[in-house]
């Protein structure tokens, strides 16, 4: 660093204006993506229908955003450009905003650190352009233009070197611009977005096309999600749609068994808008906390929608992070929405899993002979064909088998489980249902059920705690502390009995008499961590699930039991009657369903 | 080195010193017995880095030398072969192996070097006394029951042996709790104990004490140091490091105030706390002590699988009182009473409770309660 000579004072003076906007521009654009991220949300607040976004070199040559909106006149040009100048808010009320944009800061920062070309024109009005360059406007000038508008980006950070040093290659500035979209577009499904890359140029390669969608907007939504996130995110989410208090949680959240190894596939939104915001991400992982291990990730893409003003929204320049007025009721209306969600859709297990079988099952070369379609005799008649040359008696050498063993059982198979008709390898049993067949993990999903039923008993009993003869004394810090002794109420139904102990100690008194001698040092240690991440210590009752759970494994049937007809039936319809019996305790599937179809597949029989 | 020995004499001698090998070690030679033959003795000692046991025999040495072996291994063959054998062990240092006969079986073991053997390192002992065997028994058999297993708070993991003063004046004092209970049991000082340092010995050592104890005539010399504990008979030589902590103060969490008194056949009680937990599905196994004019109503209500409920005639005669308990807590500390009654002394639901053997205040038991 260069010191100032000693004697010398250095001078305080006021910045100028493209001075300002580039140290505001150095917040709410870093890079490219930020840039499309601000000009997209201003085509949205504009109202189109259809948003294009072309870009070369990575977005630092080019970005260019064309609408369809409402357009601006010659008189709003040159304001648009000017800081703090905005159409969406009227300054008075800053809690209460309904568009993307409202610090109107967007366009003057890009002014200063691009060269920035706006060409508008509104509906039934003449087309005007503005160019800006390095935070100098020039004239507004008559031009012809489509309605809408039409922003170009060129030569981004050229005013600002050092920005442009710390951009990354060309092609993960590309591709972060498309997830940019993308995320805009989930929560956007009646407007069509269209991503183009230009070379030298010449529009070289359409990266994303989404066609705006029409109808109901829970469909429009779903026909947007698999296009974006494929046909299995959509066949294995389930639709949310709750509300609570004023706030309304829409979108797909995947089954369990749906599961991701990362958090890749979890899209959050708050009023349309794309959020990082960490109560929300750990609202929706408690939600899921039940039903997958620790190491998997649900999916879900998610909007919460409030009245703007029970959300501030103006608390990071990019906008990614919220504050809540009430974290505590959107917080509690995503997990209990989620729950109430999953534990509907609990005897569906996820149907891709019907279709990893058929891959695994499927031959490898294709079919070439077809059977005539029309002469194909009915299921039923091959049904009944079956049957009729079945032995009337199982001949000698298969009753020494012990495994499949058919169970001629009169059932309806009008369950949604089936009728229990065999169990293979004394683990699986197969079942068939009206639609095709179910195959079923017997100890996986008795685990489930016996896990539920010692659940549903502590909630009606109440968790009973042993009371300590020495207290654990834990000196935490003055933040923990505080943390801790808000919480103390929640824990203490929860049997984790914490007093205040002079200074920044707390003494544990009682702890839930399941957990036996554990440390309860180590316990309230996981529990301060988690307070402090998501507000909420999902450790403590996961601990008593363990101990459940453990207890479950041990008290359910074995893989190796032979089942009676009777026996596999009654437990079909135990889980038919148990919520979240689709996955056993770890998130694994308890059984899969293989659609009448899906086996005519594999036969070649399409 | 080569010698013979008989093989029930070798047996015990190997019971002993196996029992402190850890099965499954990192360390080869800790699996090992060293064995070590001069005169008219053989030593067998055996360590696991922090328990030695030094077991001798009578022995008729060929040639005096030592080695070491599989402690496992050689036990198994010696347990195996024939009562009244008599077993010849040669070791062969050239080729490192160890041959052991008796009558038409031989072995061949291989063995590692002596001088690889961790021999503890002997230290200077502040205190030594002797006791005899009963009452060491008695002070650790009473405690052991409350020894912590839970890791973290490593020092409850051991019976802390220490003098101190008891109702009747200064006593040999052995305490042990986990945090939900706590036992403590006192008997007469023994000549030359009084400056003894309290010491936390651990578990594991406190069941390997045990099988020296079993003779009733026998006299333990028992030796103190702060990071070291010996308990030695003419034959067995157990060295021990204690448990480098600070045992809590316990004396603040004996209650002595609890006024409202129980008596109670100690075998029926315990009967009835079994028989009535039967029907609890729980792992914490709750029972509910309704007490009420010399009768009391243990009760177990599991929603689920059912409810049940004895009573017993008791001497009760304080206010009506309803407290929970951990099922296995009460059977334990009921089980601690020989001959007398159980005295159970209550004060509130949420407090701890107090148990004496009738009249005996040389032990105290306390039981925290739980809320049901």
């Amino acid at each position: 660093m260069n010191s100032p000579a000693p004697n010398i004072r250095p001078v305080i003076r006021l910045l100028d204006e493209a001075a300002i906007n580039r140290i505001a521009a150095g917040e709410v654009v870093e890079r490219p993506a930020s840039a499309v991220k601000e000009l997209v949300e201003n085509a949205l607040d504009a109202g189109a229908r259809r948003i294009a976004v072309d870009y070369a070199a990575g977005g630092k040559v080019l970005i260019r955003v064309t609408d369809d909106g409402c357009g601006m006149g010659p008189d709003d040009l040159p304001l648009a450009v000017a800081r703090h100048a905005t159409s969406k808010i009227d300054g008075s009320d800053l809690l209460n905003i309904r568009s993307f944009g409202f610090r109107g800061e967007a366009l003057a920062s890009l002014g200063s650190v691009g060269r920035l070309s706006i060409t508008s024109r509104p509906r039934g009005e003449e087309g005007h352009r503005l160019v800006v360059e390095g935070g100098r406007m020039g004239a507004v000038a008559p031009c012809s233009a489509a309605p809408g508008t039409v922003i170009e980006l060129r030569d981004l950070f050229y005013a600002t070197p050092a920005r442009l040093k710390f951009l990354r290659s060309d092609r993960s500035e590309a591709s972060a611009i498309a997830e940019v979209v993308r995320r805009l577009a989930m929560a956007e499904p009646l407007v069509g977005f269209v991503v183009t890359e230009v070379v030298e140029g010449e529009p070289a390669r359409v990266i994303l096309r989404l066609d705006p969608e029409n109808g109901d907007f829970f469909d429009a939504l779903q026909r947007r999600l698999t296009r974006l996130l494929g046909a299995d995110f959509t066949a294995n989410a389930l639709r949310v749609d709750v509300e609570r208090e004023g706030l309304h949680l829409s979108g797909y959240a995947a089954l369990p068994t749906y599961s991701r190894g990362t958090s890749v596939q979890q899209f959050l939104f708050v009023n349309g808008r794309p959020v990082q915001d960490r109560l929300l991400y750990g609202a929706l992982r408690v939600a899921y906390f039940d039903v997958l291990s620790r190491d998997r990730h649900p999916a879900a893409v998610l909007n919460l929608s409030c009245d703007p003003e029970r959300v501030d929204v103006n608390v990071h320049p990019a906008k990614s992070e919220v504050r809540f007025r009430e974290p505590e009721a959107a917080r509690s209306l995503i997990i209990t929405g989620l729950r109430t969600v999953l534990a509907q859709g609990g005897t569906r297990a996820s149907s891709t899993l019907g279709t990893a079988t058929l891959q695994a099952l499927r031959p490898e070369a294709p079919r070439v002979y077809q059977m005539d379609l029309g002469a194909r005799p009915s299921f039923t008649t091959l049904a009944r064909a079956y049957e009729a040359q079945a032995p009337a008696y199982p001949p000698p050498g298969f009753a020494e088998m012990p495994s499949a063993r058919v169970e001629p059982v009169a059932e309806p198979s009008s369950a949604p489980l089936g009728a229990a008709r065999a169990q293979v390898h004394e683990n699986y049993i197969i079942a068939q249902t009206a639609t095709g067949i179910v195959i079923v993990d017997q100890h996986a999903a008795h685990e489930r059920l016996v896990y539920e039923k010692l659940k549903a008993q502590r909630d009606a009993a109440g968790i009973p705690t042993q009371a300590l003869l020495i207290p654990e004394i834990l000196e935490l810090s003055s933040s923990d502390h505080a943390r801790l002794m808000e919480a103390a109420e929640a824990l203490a139904s929860l049997g984790l009995v914490i007093e205040p102990f002079g200074g920044q100690a707390v003494a544990v008194r009682e702890v839930p008499a399941i957990l036996g001698q554990a440390s309860a040092k180590a316990l309230l240690a996981d529990v301060i961590d988690e307070l402090g991440e998501q507000g909420d210590a999902p450790s403590l009752k996961a601990r008593m699930d363990a101990i459940l759970s453990r207890m479950a494994c041990h008290g359910s049937i074995r893989s190796g039991r032979q089942m009676r007809a009777e026996e596999m039936n009654a437990l079909l319809r135990e889980m038919e009657a148990t919520p979240l019996s689709g996955q056993c305790n770890h998130g694994r599937p308890t059984y899969v369903e293989l659609k009448l179809s899906d086996i005519e597949r594999l036969f070649g029989r399409t | 080195m080569k010698l013979s020995i008989e093989r029930a004499v070798l047996l015990k001698a190997l019971a002993q010193a196996q029992s402190v090998v850890e099965r499954r070690n990192t360390i080869p030679i800790l699996a090992n017995v060293l064995i070590e033959a001069e005169g008219a003795t053989v030593a067998f000692r055996a360590t696991d880095l922090d328990i030695e046991v030094l077991d001798r025999a009578p022995a008729m040495v060929e040639r005096a030398g030592a080695t070491t072996v599989s402690a496992v291994m050689l036990h198994e063959i010696v347990r195996k072969l024939p009562d009244g054998a008599l077993v010849v062990l040669a070791a062969d240092a050239a080729a490192g192996r160890l041959a052991i006969t008796a009558g038409r079986s031989s072995f061949s073991l291989a063995t590692l070097p002596r001088e690889d053997f961790p021999v503890m390192a002997s230290s200077e002992y502040a205190t030594n006394f002797a006791a005899p065997a009963p009452v060491l028994r008695r002070l650790f058999d009473k405690a052991k029951f409350a020894i912590s297993t839970e890791e973290t708070r490593y020092y409850l993991n051991g019976v802390y042996m220490h003098v101190a003063r008891g109702p009747e004046g200064t006593v040999l004092r052995c305490v042990a709790t986990d945090g939900h209970r706590l036992a403590q049991i006192d008997a007469a000082l023994p000549e030359g104990a009084s400056a003894m340092p309290g010491v936390i010995v651990p578990r594991k050592t406190v069941g390997e004490l045990r099988k020296l104890l079993e003779d009733d005539e026998a006299q333990i010399a028992v030796s103190v140091s702060e990071t070291k504990v010996r308990f030695a008979t003419p034959q067995v030589t157990l060295t021990s490091k204690v448990i480098d902590g600070t045992f809590p103060d316990y004396s603040r969490v004996i209650p002595q105030g609890n006024t409202r008194k129980l008596e109670v056949d100690a075998a029926e009680f315990a009967k009835a706390v079994d028989r009535v937990a039967t029907v609890s599905s729980e792992r914490s196994r709750a029972v509910k002590l309704t007490l009420e004019d010399d009768r009391l109503i243990l009760s177990v209500n599991a929603p689920d699988s059912g409810a049940a409920e004895e009573e017993l005639a008791v001497a009760y005669d304080a206010d009506r009182l309803e407290i929970g308990f951990n099922a296995k807590y009460l059977l334990e500390i009921a089980g601690q009473v020989d001959r007398e009654n159980a005295v159970f002394l209550f004060n509130g639901s949420g407090d701890p409770t107090l148990m004496r053997e009738g009249n005996d205040m040389s032990a105290t038991y306390v039981v925290m309660p739980m809320r049901v």
